[in-house]
């Protein structure tokens, strides 16, 4: 119950800065400060009956509600399948690499210092660049390059979105098995006769799980950033679009509540799980 | 004198480009090379821009026949210059913000404002910084709304100032940390004043600490410049052409990077080497500035072994330091009693 009524008041301080946050920009235009408490409270009002919002597309004023919810979901399912796609393609590589030979690691690790450096946008360039230059070759188009209207893409934005992913969480899987694996329980697993994979699959890995967790935050950070560029350059009809296209400040207020209620509920149950873990480990 | 080859290759190269492009202004006036049309020996026309990366154009040149090689050289001292000022900026702030948080605030009270600033994982920072950048840096019909060394503050105060809080929280917690150190719990039994505590004891094991995050901010704030160039967000103001016959593309600061970017992005499948050029700059500088920050990880790391090895042998060259330490402790101690 208790941990019940801490996420409900981290969601309204969650709320109440969004709402802080959209009203910004009217500050800086108007350079009044008085216009920017109106305006705060003008867009909460607006989220107060968020069901009467209208959104302009061409000119013409629509209905945001029943409107927006399908290119949200649209967005969503790209994001959550791109994250835990980059993640389990991150911790079979690094099961992979710890049974490597240590001179590959270190190759390894140098690489990934380089791979980690390469901005997102020049990732979706070259594979904006390989789909074409791939089709004029061999005339098979992998997948569409850009979507049109109502049509939907998926394989695409996903691959973009979890390239970058992969490679900051393989990173840190690695740096944090090494790290784990000078412990002294990996040694005694050792000393006891159990394989290294053992050791690694099944006592490493649990261990780094909260790390990672945390990390993992700062990952869907990026990728929501990520999610933007994405959108813009494929031309998909995802939710970005209605922040960008119309720039008022309860749209991209409820647009950016709307991106958080998932993530929010996906992080407040895993974490619920892991402190009732650490419970129960704290028990025996 | 860090000793880390990694550390020297990264700066190297940061230096280079930033001198590069100071000698490219001071020397040659920031001439930039324009080549429309080949002619070979009999004066037929071979080639018109824009031609493909060469001995003679290392990144092409774009439609109208600059050398982009030059152009980004140009731009090079901004973008590397604003993004190193904006990282210093976050760090230093973020520092000064830091101490009350680990001095004055309860611990219980840390977990709270921890929380309260989780939130800000839901907002990144790029929809953030276009929303409210783009009143400041694109003109409207009438003009820009503030005067261009304005636009240049209010950019890097908001691209600062947005990240602070969370920055500040990172350090504060690493703070927090020290305190709970034995050193720290003597010094505090000693009478040591918390100015004394901070700049004494905390401080030298910050220093490092905040390099490697300065380092880090760089490398963010690299990528908040290419997600804005993409938008069209060029730093220090775009200005974007209302003539409705035949609009320029929309300028930027003396080919500033992000500008670069901006403009030669839709030429992505007609000429991708042309798109492709200022990215790739910045990934090299990205680059540059992570291995600066790696070499610093092993650097620190290693001197921390070397030490805890040093303890363990006693070996006389190590131990020299801290005798040192202890004699010009005491001179101090007296001094302060005379005085």
């Amino acid at each position: 119950m208790k941990i019940l009524l801490k996420m409900i008041i981290q969601w309204i301080l969650t709320v109440v800065s969004i709402i802080l946050i959209s009203g910004l920009p009217a500050l800086i235009m108007q350079k009044d400060f008085r216009l920017y408490v109106q305006k705060v409270k003008e867009v909460a009002l607006w989220l107060y009956r968020a069901g009467d919002m209208t959104y302009f597309y061409k000119g013409r004023e629509m209905p945001l509600f029943p409107e927006v919810l399908s290119p949200y979901f649209y967005s969503i399912t790209i994001l959550i399948i791109s994250l835990l796609l980059a993640y389990v393609m991150a911790q079979l590589l690094t099961w992979v690499t710890l049974l490597l030979p240590t001179f590959l690691r270190k190759l390894i690790k140098n690489v990934l210092t380089f791979f980690e450096s390469l901005p997102d946008l020049l990732v979706f360039a070259l594979m904006q660049i390989f789909i074409v230059y791939f089709y004029k070759k061999t005339h098979i188009l992998l997948s569409n390059v850009a979507a049109m209207g109502e049509q939907r893409i998926y394989i695409v934005p996903i691959v973009c979105l979890m390239i970058l992913p992969t490679i900051y969480f393989y990173k840190m899987m690695v740096l944090l098995a090494e790290e784990e694996s000078q412990k002294p329980y990996f040694e005694f697993g050792r000393a006891k006769g159990l394989k290294d994979v053992y050791v690694y699959l099944f006592h490493v890995t649990r261990n780094t799980h909260e790390n990672l967790f945390h990390f993992s935050k700062t990952v869907l950070w990026f990728m929501i950033s990520n999610l933007l560029l994405v959108e813009w350059i494929f031309n998909m009809n995802g939710i970005t679009h209605y922040m960008y296209d119309d720039f008022r400040p309860e749209i991209l207020a409820i647009c950016l509540i709307l991106i958080a209620v998932p993530f929010f509920v996906l992080y407040a149950l895993l974490e619920w799980l892991l402190s009732r873990k650490m419970k129960e480990e704290v028990a025996l | 004198m860090i000793r880390s080859v990694k550390f020297w290759i990264g700066l190297s190269i940061i230096l280079l480009l930033v001198t590069g492009s100071f000698i490219h202004t001071l020397f040659f006036d920031s001439y930039i090379r324009q080549q429309q049309i080949i002619y070979d020996n009999h004066h037929n026309v071979i080639g018109a821009a824009p031609f493909p990366p060469s001995l003679k154009f290392p990144l092409g040149t774009d439609k109208l026949g600059y050398d982009i090689g030059l152009k980004v050289l140009q731009g090079a001292k901004f973008t590397i210059c604003f993004a190193v000022l904006i990282a210093l900026l976050r760090v230093i702030i973020s520092l000064f913000v830091a101490i009350p948080y680990a001095f004055y605030i309860r611990s219980s009270m840390r977990l709270w404002l921890e929380k309260l600033l989780s939130s800000f994982y839901y907002v990144p920072l790029t929809i953030l910084a276009i929303f409210i950048l783009t009143p400041i840096l694109q003109n409207t019909v009438n003009g820009f709304l503030y005067s261009f060394p304005m636009r240049i503050i209010l950019e890097v105060v908001i691209l600062t100032v947005l990240v602070v809080p969370l920055i500040s929280v990172m350090i504060g917690n690493m703070m927090a940390a020290l305190m709970k150190e034995e050193f720290v719990e003597g010094a505090k039994v000693l009478g040591a004043s918390k100015w004394r505590i901070f700049h004494k004891h905390l401080l030298p094991h910050l220093v490092p600490k905040m390099l490697i995050v300065f380092t880090q901010q760089c490398v963010q704030v690299l990528i908040i410049f290419i997600h804005l160039g993409y938008f069209k967000l060029f730093f220090g103001g775009s200005f974007i052409d209302f003539n409705q016959m035949a609009p320029d593309p929309p300028r930027s600061l003396s080919n500033e990077w992000s500008g670069l970017i901006g403009n030669y992005y839709i030429e992505i499948f007609t000429h991708p080497f042309v798109a492709i050029g200022p990215i790739i700059m910045f990934a090299i500088v990205i680059y540059a500035f992570n291995l600066i920050t790696e070499g610093m990880q092993t650097h620190y790391s290693q001197n921390k072994q070397i030490l805890k090895k040093g303890k363990k042998n006693k070996k006389a060259t190590l131990q020299q330091q801290p005798t040192i330490e202890k004699t010009e402790n005491k001179f101090t101690f007296i001094d302060q009693k005379g005085a």
